[in-house]
């Protein structure tokens, strides 16, 4: 099996470029796959978008072996290359071989949809990015779920990817992973060297460093806390004035409306004390809340409260909703020791605003905070 | 300059400014400026509903009462919220959040609202007493608040 081929440039630098910095997105999006770095995810977001962008382009306009038509083939001669792989038997592509080929463009695919579903769910839920309110809560909802869907999908693809990678590896002899690096693989017959194209790869990297700059740099930070900016709510004073004279003004879209309409119609008995407000300011607080209570949908907070709490209920406890326990499910009992569930403003610095954004939350250390709670 | 007098001295010592004219002017000028207060507008209505004399030390009896809730049986007192000390911070029985000083000696902002002084006295003695606290234990707890 004596191969004399020659070693040239397979691969120009644009392309290993791109996948390098393909990797290190994914990687990163994944890591900050946790609500509050959403900022951060965005941005892997965003730049796995230019770069599956820049290679869709490339494709059609590359060097030799980085064009799509180099490595076109069917199904069946993936599966081909494969059963070959697995009986050591297999040709040696120059390029990408057939089933290295569909898992590119599986991937590629993959981090289109991701893209595409992120987008979609952060306008939907979160009135931000592109798509800022072009989509309804139940969309964002489902576009959320699906983003989930596919990102398990790509890591899955991606480690098939890297087996297939080092089975090729092996079975071929060749370092394919260095190959990515360097561009270099072993040809066959009178295959010539691709044009390294440094320039492009300098613009990409400028491109998506200038992109982090802008990124960064731009976003204001929300209160001084995450820097993701929040959405703003309705806010008023006289019911900031009158509700925080003994706890966190609760924003009004935490509750429905009929919830409000009753707690005024109880104002005798709020929680054992009699509000005893006046008719004048009554009616300001009433109007106020119902404006802006869950059915409004201001926020996917106030229309998780709107969509989960049951229509013949009129519940004036906010912790002692579903939705409230589904979101602290996590947190140990021990926690409630600590900290009441009526201070939100204990972890959430946007409890006030009405927002709860992950981004704004802040790490308490419950031993050293003891005493700071009701805030 | 050293035979220089101030004007404040040479008009004391003048025979055309009474000295006791000057103390009881000003005695007057500042009994009006106190009177200016909502504190002392709420006492006037008090007085007007039959309350009098109002002391600070009827009112410090008022504030370490105890009483009963009738539903719960929880012990209920002004200083479980505001503690003894009204110049330290206090801390709401219920839900945990900070109370700022009720002593206007640490806190001016404290007795100057009339509306907000009223309402809380109806909330705040209705929880603690389970009933409005009389114009005479208003007018005594006002007093001994004042003077802290």
């Amino acid at each position: 099996m004596a191969d004399a081929g020659n070693r040239v440039r397979v691969w120009d630098a644009p392309t290993r470029i791109f996948h390098w910095l393909l990797v290190a997105s994914f990687a990163g999006a994944w890591l900050t796959r946790d609500a509050r770095h959403l900022d951060v995810h965005e941005f892997f977001g965003y730049a796995m978008a230019a770069l599956v962008a820049f290679r869709l382009a490339w494709g059609f306009s590359g060097t030799r072996w980085a064009r799509f038509a180099s490595f076109s083939y069917s199904a069946p001669a993936a599966w081909k290359y494969l059963a070959a792989l697995a009986r050591r038997r297999q040709a040696h592509f120059v390029g990408h071989n057939p089933a290295g080929s569909w898992s590119i463009y599986g991937l590629l695919a993959l981090a289109a949809l991701s893209v595409v579903t992120g987008l979609v769910a952060l306008g939907a839920e979160k009135r931000l990015g592109v798509l800022a309110g072009w989509f309804g809560y139940r969309v964002g909802d489902i576009a959320h779920e699906l983003h989930l869907w596919l990102a398990y999908a790509m890591l899955a693809l991606a480690a098939a990817h890297i087996l297939g990678v080092l089975a090729g590896s092996f079975a071929d002899r060749e370092n394919l992973v260095a190959s990515m690096l360097s561009g270099y693989k072993r040809a066959t017959g009178a295959a010539a060297g691709v044009d390294a194209k440094y320039g492009i790869a300098v613009m990409i990297v400028l491109a998506l460093g200038l992109g982090a700059l802008a990124y960064f740099h731009a976003y204001p930070p929300a209160g001084g806390a995450g820097r993701v900016p929040s959405l703003a709510l309705a806010l008023d004073l006289a019911w900031k004035n009158e509700c925080s004279g003994c706890h966190l003004a609760y924003h009004p879209s935490l509750l429905p409306a009929r919830s409000w309409s009753r707690m005024f119609d109880e104002q005798e008995s709020h929680f054992e004390e009699d509000l005893a407000l006046s008719d004048a300011s009554l009616q300001h607080l009433r109007t106020y809340a119902a404006r802006n209570a869950a059915e409004a949908l201001a926020s996917p907070v106030a229309w998780k409260m709107a969509t989960t709490i049951p229509a013949e209920a009129a519940p004036l406890r906010i912790s002692a909703t579903a939705y409230f326990e589904e979101r602290h499910a996590r947190l140990e009992a021990a926690t409630w020791e600590r900290v009441r569930p009526s201070a939100c403003g204990t972890c959430h610095r946007d409890a006030e605003a009405g927002t709860f954004a992950p981004g704004a939350m802040i790490h308490v250390d419950l031993e050293k905070s003891a005493g700071q709670d009701g805030k | 300059m050293s035979t220089w007098r101030s004007p404040l001295a040479k008009m004391a010592n003048s025979r055309w400014f009474p000295r006791r004219g000057i103390a009881l002017a000003a005695g007057l000028a500042l009994h009006a400026a106190a009177s200016a207060g909502p504190v002392d507008d709420l006492l006037q209505q008090f007085r007007a509903q039959g309350a009098g004399n109002f002391t600070a030390a009827a009112g410090a009896q008022l504030w370490e009462r105890v009483a009963l809730d009738a539903k719960t049986g929880q012990a209920r007192r002004c200083a479980l919220c505001h503690t003894d000390d009204l110049t330290r911070m206090g801390k709401h029985a219920t839900t945990g959040k900070a109370i700022e000083p009720l002593a206007p000696s640490v806190n001016p902002e404290r007795l100057t609202d009339r509306a907000d002084i009223e309402k809380w006295l109806t909330r705040n003695c209705k929880w603690t007493f389970g009933r409005e606290c009389t114009p005479q234990e208003k007018g005594d707890v006002l007093t001994m608040i004042r003077s802290r």
